[in-house]
């Protein structure tokens, strides 16, 4: 167990390119993506996160859209009537990458003295957590978890644990990332894994890789004592969380598999669940060749051949880096609410060399009773991580 | 759950002052560092790495923490524990900006074809842990925290917390930065955070900001009875920490050190302890007129000043090694307990006539019967830290 308190869901905001807000981010899991993954956000309004342009000029892409999402979160979980230094926030990114590349291109144009004296503020991967405390005037433990692409899952995990340990009694927890500039594209390109066709085609035949996306997914993590005491919505449990560490290579997972699994199998252990307990698996389904045939051997091997429904949803949202997993388990909980799984886009033919696990397909979005959900993820790094989710009993 | 106590068993360090434990102690003791930065000098990677190529497809800061990893395992030999029981948590500021300013440039002047492969998992921030985790398989959770200057501190206190609740048997805790690249150094000084004359004069009247540093600091941890049945040394002990947020200002701590109070006191009932058992502060001390004279008045808040803990700041000769100083600033505080001694706060001169009366360790060092001491850290965006630090046993 994640220690001696339940840990709840009671608040979700996303920001995404399968579409911003929880209504149309729906719309966009079990229908069409508002924009291309590629495009990223494309009609995210930055300006509108801030009192003034001068607030905006100051920020970074990828703090304006933590802000987004931590407005719509915190709107929907309602009043948490709590000493502030009872709230934290873990909120995980790469950091502003975008004003940094910037500030570069100023410094070598223009001379050193015209670097903003904001380009640390912004570019620091702290930047977006520390922004949001300041406006909800959060006091509590206050931090950015990275382990790249399974940031967001583990920090659902490490804020699930601040609140069951009783460090905290809500933390606001996920992540965020607005890496599409002509710098960071082009490296994730340089590493081989990026598609050359644009489409994320998760566990299909036709897959050649991932897409570089954008977006942040933020949760209101509270203690069931207190969600139920102020007679809050909720969306469903944290049940469980386990990450562990290839120690392979730097970008390649372990085709063996053996440690990611070993994510999973903490984190069932965790949740006090069997591997049979587990109805649905979110993916990490990045649509690279060595991710998607590791994880589709990892599922069938953990699971069996009478599997969970598999939904692997980047063909929607686009890798977004350290906001992945976060979206994810966001979708996880709103298919608790709507009953329906989200359709895996793109995703048409399994890719015939795996074995047959139930990938939800692109437009066959299904109906479902809610039950206990896998989110995993698997990262640049070897990091592999797990949170089981379930609806609330 | 009852929680287990944490030993720490091996350190390794990177410092402008000092590379290795020995010269890092030597170099605590003073002279002050010169220059506009404090950089580690004469350090060469290869020898911590399989290979030269490996060493290369790594970013400085990933070196620097893989440096101080490896010497952190040596000197307490590597535990036999199961590999998924051990885990790494390794902080940093900014992680691979330097390889992240380059590559701008390559793909800038030269095109998309010049740009590293390697780039992506070099700058990410996770990228030392990574490293770190590969060096030593190390296979259970490996993590980073990034909160600015108190990244260090809290992966430190997040390391150990893998212990506490039973999920590690050990963990190689700590962080490391390297941004002394020409557009973070102009973005600190054009932030005014840096001081204009070079000079890092911790609780001094003159104080004028900070001078930037880099490196690694890096502690082994392990459950207390596992390393007393292997029979290891144990160096000291991880009693508790605490993280809390200012919400208050970008740069700048709330008046009065009421966050760094409140962080502090945190931390104490973190660890179960009365402000009367601890004697020794090892402060974050950047060296800047609002930190130092905030973080004096917290001490004074928190501790009283009859008995008052002596006070010290390492960052007159390490420079503010950003994420990389909490833990550098860690491993001295362990390295204090060894040795019974605190390190001078080297630069200090005259005591600021503002402030409240601390017991300023300063001019030479003063002998000390180890006791548990605190370590501070505060970010850029109002992350605080504190880290409580007890003697080992024997």
């Amino acid at each position: 167990m994640l220690g001696d308190r339940r840990v709840v869901a009671t608040g979700l905001g996303v920001v995404s390119p399968a579409g911003s807000g929880l209504d149309a981010f729906w719309q966009g899991m079990v229908g069409e993506p508002a924009h291309e993954p590629k495009d990223g956000v494309a009609d995210f309004d930055a300006g509108a996160q801030y009192d003034s342009p001068k607030e905006l000029r100051r920020s970074d892409r990828v703090i304006a859209l933590g802000l987004a999402a931590a407005a719509e979160a915190l709107d929907d979980a309602g009043e948490l009537g709590l000493d502030p230094r009872r709230i934290g926030i873990v909120f995980t990114t790469g950091g502003g990458v975008g004003t940094f590349r910037e500030n570069v291109f100023v410094h070598d144009e223009k001379g050193a003295r015209r670097v903003s004296p904001f380009a640390i503020p912004s570019y620091m991967p702290n930047g977006a957590a520390a922004q949001i405390s300041m406006r909800y005037g959060l006091q509590g433990p206050c931090e950015c978890h990275g382990t790249a692409c399974s940031s967001g899952t583990n920090a659902l995990g490490n804020a699930a644990r601040l609140i069951a340990a009783g460090r905290c009694e809500v933390v606001l927890a996920g992540g965020g990332e607005a890496p599409i500039n002509e710098a960071v594209v082009t490296g994730f390109d340089r590493t081989g894994g990026a598609s050359e066709q644009g489409l994320c085609r998760p566990f299909d035949v036709d897959r050649d890789g991932f897409v570089v996306s954008e977006g942040a997914g933020l949760l209101v993590l509270e203690s069931l004592e207190h969600a139920l005491e102020r007679g809050a919505r909720i969306y469903g449990e944290i049940l469980g969380h386990g990450c562990t560490t290839d120690a392979h290579h730097i970008t390649t997972p372990d085709p063996d598999g053996t440690i990611a699994k070993g994510a999973l199998q903490v984190a069932l252990a965790d949740a006090g669940l069997r591997p049979g307990d587990i109805r649905c698996y979110s993916a990490h389904g990045t649509g690279t060749e060595f991710n998607d045939s590791m994880e589709a051997n990892l599922v069938a091997e953990i699971f069996g051949t009478d599997g969970p429904a598999v939904c692997a949803l980047k063909g929607s949202i686009g890798h977004a880096i350290d906001g992945s997993g976060a979206v994810e388990a966001i979708a996880v909980l709103l298919s608790f609410v709507k009953q329906t799984l989200p359709a895996s886009k793109n995703h048409r033919t399994l890719d015939p060399s795996f074995p047959p696990i139930d990938v939800v397909p692109d437009g066959k979005s299904r109906k479902w009773t809610p039950a206990p959900t896998v989110s995993a993820n698997f990262a640049f790094g070897g990091h592999n991580s797990a949170l089981v989710l379930a609806p609330y009993e | 759950m009852p929680r287990r106590r944490v030993a720490v068993t091996g350190l390794g360090v990177v410092a402008p002052c000092g590379i290795g434990l020995d010269e890092f102690w030597k170099g605590l003791q003073g002279p002050a560092t010169n220059g506009e930065t404090f950089s580690v000098r004469g350090f060469d990677a290869e020898p911590f790495f399989d290979n030269p190529k490996d060493a290369r497809r790594t970013d400085l800061y990933t070196q620097y923490a893989v440096a101080a990893a490896k010497m952190a395992i040596e000197q307490a030999g590597r535990p036999d524990y199961d590999p998924l029981r051990c885990g790494v948590w390794i902080g940093t500021g900014i992680g691979g900006i330097s390889t992240y300013e380059s590559q701008i440039r390559a793909l800038r002047d030269q095109g998309p074809r010049r740009v590293s492969p390697f780039m992506i998992p070099m700058l990410m921030n996770n990228a030392a842990a990574a490293t770190v985790a590969m060096a030593h398989r190390f296979q259970g959770p490996s993590d980073s925290t990034c909160t600015a200057c108190a990244a260090g501190t809290h992966s430190v206190a997040n390391g150990a917390r893998l212990i506490q609740d039973d999920r590690c048997d050990a963990v190689l805790a700590g962080s490391s930065e390297a941004a002394l690249t020409p557009v973070c150094i102009a973005a600190f000084r054009n932030m005014t955070a840096l001081s204009p004359q070079d000079r890092s004069v911790p609780f001094d009247r003159n104080r004028d900001g900070f001078v930037m540093g880099e490196g690694a600091g890096v502690l082994l941890l392990e459950a207390w009875d596992l390393a007393v049945q292997r029979g290891a040394r144990i160096l000291g002990e991880i009693l508790g920490g605490a993280s809390t947020a200012d919400a208050h200002h970008i740069t700048a701590p709330l008046p009065g050190g009421a966050g760094a109070v409140n962080c502090m006191e945190s931390a104490l009932e973190d660890a179960g302890l009365p402000p009367g058992e601890i004697t020794y502060v090892n402060a974050h001390g950047t060296s800047t007129p609002l930190n130092d004279q905030a973080e004096a008045e917290a001490v004074v808040k928190v501790f009283g000043t009859d008995p008052a803990p002596a006070v010290t700041s390492i960052k007159g000769v390490t420079g503010h090694g950003l994420g990389a100083a909490g833990s550098i600033e860690a491993v001295s505080v362990v390295l204090s307990m060894l040795h019974g001694q605190i390190p001078p706060t080297v630069g200090f001169s005259e005591p600021d006539p503002d402030m409240p009366s601390i017991d300023l360790v300063h001019a030479e060092p003063r002998d000390w019967r180890p006791a548990p001491a605190i370590s501070n850290s505060f970010g850029f965006g109002g992350h605080n830290g504190t880290l409580v630090i007890g003697p080992g046993e024997g």
